[in-house]
């Protein structure tokens, strides 16, 4: 049994991973698990695990990687870069080995390009969440409907700037002012995040796109990619748990060594 | 001559203004070692000074307004950043005296030889006593460049101190003699030194970073900048004796394409395993980083920095991965 943990900006992802490859997945609220869960010790955030998972869990190693990995290392795991564990967890749960993956987290978004199942280059966006789950998280409230009704919409977007998440509010309350359908109010806020990575994208591209990471989970987003694009997009089952799956795999691998 | 002690807002011929008996003081050096630099950036945004500007630029203005020995100020108003014409305008409103020193875009001489002399007038002095001044630097600049050498080929030299003595040939810390005995002594100490084991080797090109745990960051995971593209190039790292060849030659106050030449020499030289491509926030070199990415065949890591002082987290899970994609 191993075990990967992906200590991200909104949510705590852990995977267990048998010998088999199967695998559990597991989901706490960020805050919520350190407060709860984590105490300091000797400069190290310390999580009762046995407390998190099914009794009896006994991983043969445990590695994580995320945001939390700049503050506080988790004692008794071995931590390992952010996109690293990403693109492990790509490939192990695509099977494929040569794209560019797109990742977009609570915070954060990611491209990296990938060849051989190897990483060869990658971008991240710069300081401002415009592209990412807090962004849609945040525009569904605007719009006063949920993440998944907003996931639906990709037909005559509104045109909305993509510049900052919150000047991206404003804009929004000011369509809603002029009077247009939800559909496109929606459907210009899932444009918005695809203008904001682009750029990344044409500058690491592949035919093929493997989208991971919670806004992963956004139907409308996957179409405007492979229309706008032409390029296959490949979304993994529980795409959230890619990093926390890549995880898994190192520490396999690290024990087979 | 309002004050002998001369604000610079990068290098300048400081030969100049040491053979007229002044003291250059490196603005930016002084703002980025000041015990709260952030708090300088703050000052100019209180003072009007926008939020989407270079942290550098801002810290300058307060620099200068903390410091009242210093009312006169050559400002390079083209080779550097078009920020710098508002920043003299700032400067001017509240009394400080500012000389306008231009590179010329395209390397010209003529027009390079004009800009010396007219600054030779402005200070009143010769080329006789602006070539005695350059001898007296050139002795501190060739232990320089031995420092240098020593960190590329000897790797005994850690990637801060190889930044921060050569940052400091832009002004000799207004101490000619004191700076070149904290060089001495540097020199000394590595006589015997073990070679440092960092297996990376990273080259550092754009201007001087705002962050300065940078390049510890780098070496606690194992790589190490074995080659600062600014800061060597403050140094002036070239033999002629002729003062305006010499600064013909320096590359950074010209084109992307002519420090791209000196670039590709010192990566391949210094056998370079990816390059960290540093620019500041909101700066017109964000856009140069397309050109730096086509022209340079080896893995390149877009940095880029706003505030002073200490990497932020995102810069550091970059930083992470980028030093895993090269092992």
């Amino acid at each position: 049994m191993y075990c990967g943990i992906d200590l991200g900006s909104r949510n705590v992802k852990i995977a267990l991973m048998d010998e088999e490859g199967r695998l559990e997945f597991f989901k706490f609220d960020t805050i919520a698990f350190y407060r709860e869960h984590g105490r300091l010790e000797e400069g190290q955030l310390a999580v009762d695990l046995s407390a998190l998972l099914p009794a009896g869990t006994k991983p043969r190693a445990v590695v994580s990687t995320g945001y939390g990995r700049q503050t506080v290392a988790l004692k008794g795991a071995r931590v390992i870069p952010e996109i690293k564990a990403h693109v492990l967890g790509a490939v192990h749960l695509t099977g494929l080995s040569d794209f560019t993956l797109l990742d977009l987290g609570g915070q954060d978004s990611k491209v990296a390009l990938v060849r051989g199942g190897r990483l060869m280059d990658f971008q991240t966006n710069d300081k401002c969440a415009a592209s990412t789950g807090r962004y849609l998280e945040n525009m569904a409230a605007v719009l006063n409907i949920s993440l998944d009704e907003l996931s639906r919409h990709h037909q005559n977007p509104v045109d909305l700037s993509s510049t900052c998440a919150i000047f991206g509010e404003t804009e929004l309350i000011g369509k809603v002012l002029e009077g247009h359908p939800i559909g496109s109010l929606a459907a210009g806020v899932n444009y918005t995040i695809f203008k904001r990575i682009r750029p990344m994208l044409m500058r690491l591209f592949s035919d093929t796109l493997v989208f991971t990471g919670g806004v992963a989970q956004n139907a409308a987003l996957r179409e405007i990619l492979a229309k706008e694009l032409g390029v296959r997009v490949v979304v993994p089952e529980n795409p959230q748990y890619t990093g926390a799956v890549g995880c898994c795999v190192e520490a396999k691998m690290g024990s087979e060594k | 001559m309002k004050s002998r002690r001369v604000g610079i807002t990068t290098t300048v011929p400081v030969e100049v203004i040491y053979a007229a008996g002044c003291i250059p003081v490196d603005l930016n050096n002084v703002f980025i070692t000041d015990p709260n630099p952030g708090g300088l950036v703050e000052e100019a945004e209180l003072a009007g000074y926008p939020r989407n500007v270079c942290a550098w630029i801002k810290g300058l203005y307060s620099t200068v307004l903390r410091h009242r020995d210093i009312r006169t100020l050559v400002a390079v108003t083209q080779g550097d950043c078009s920020n710098t014409h508002a920043l003299m305008e700032t400067l001017e409103l509240i009394g400080v005296e500012v000389i306008p020193f231009a590179y010329p875009f395209d390397r010209d001489r003529d027009l390079l030889a004009l800009q010396i002399e007219k600054l030779m007038d402005r200070f009143g002095v010769d080329w006789a006593a602006v070539n005695r001044a350059r001898g007296r630097l050139d002795q501190i600049r060739r232990k320089v460049w031995e420092i240098d050498r020593l960190t590329w080929q000897e790797n005994l030299v850690g990637g801060w101190d190889n930044h921060l003595f050569q940052v400091n040939c832009s002004d000799f810390k207004g101490d000619p003699d004191a700076f070149e005995r904290e060089v001495d002594d540097f020199l000394a100490r590595l006589k015997g030194a073990e070679p440092r084991r960092e297996k990376i080797r990273l080259a550092y090109i754009g201007v001087p970073p705002i962050m300065d745990d940078l390049y510890d960051y780098l070496e606690e995971r194992g790589a190490r900048v074995v080659y600062n593209e600014t800061q060597r190039q403050f140094t002036l790292p070239f033999e002629t004796g002729d003062l305006v060849e010499r600064y013909r030659l320096y590359s950074y106050p010209y084109g992307i394409f002519y420090r791209l030449e000196d670039i590709t020499r010192e990566v391949e030289r210094r056998r370079v395993h990816g390059v960290i491509h540093y620019a500041q926030s909101f700066c017109f070199r964000q856009i140069e980083d397309l050109i730096v990415r086509q022209r340079l065949k080896l893995p390149i890591l877009t940095l880029e920095g706003d505030k002073p002082n200490r990497l932020d987290a995102r810069t550091r899970m970059r930083l992470d991965a980028f030093i895993e994609m090269l092992q």
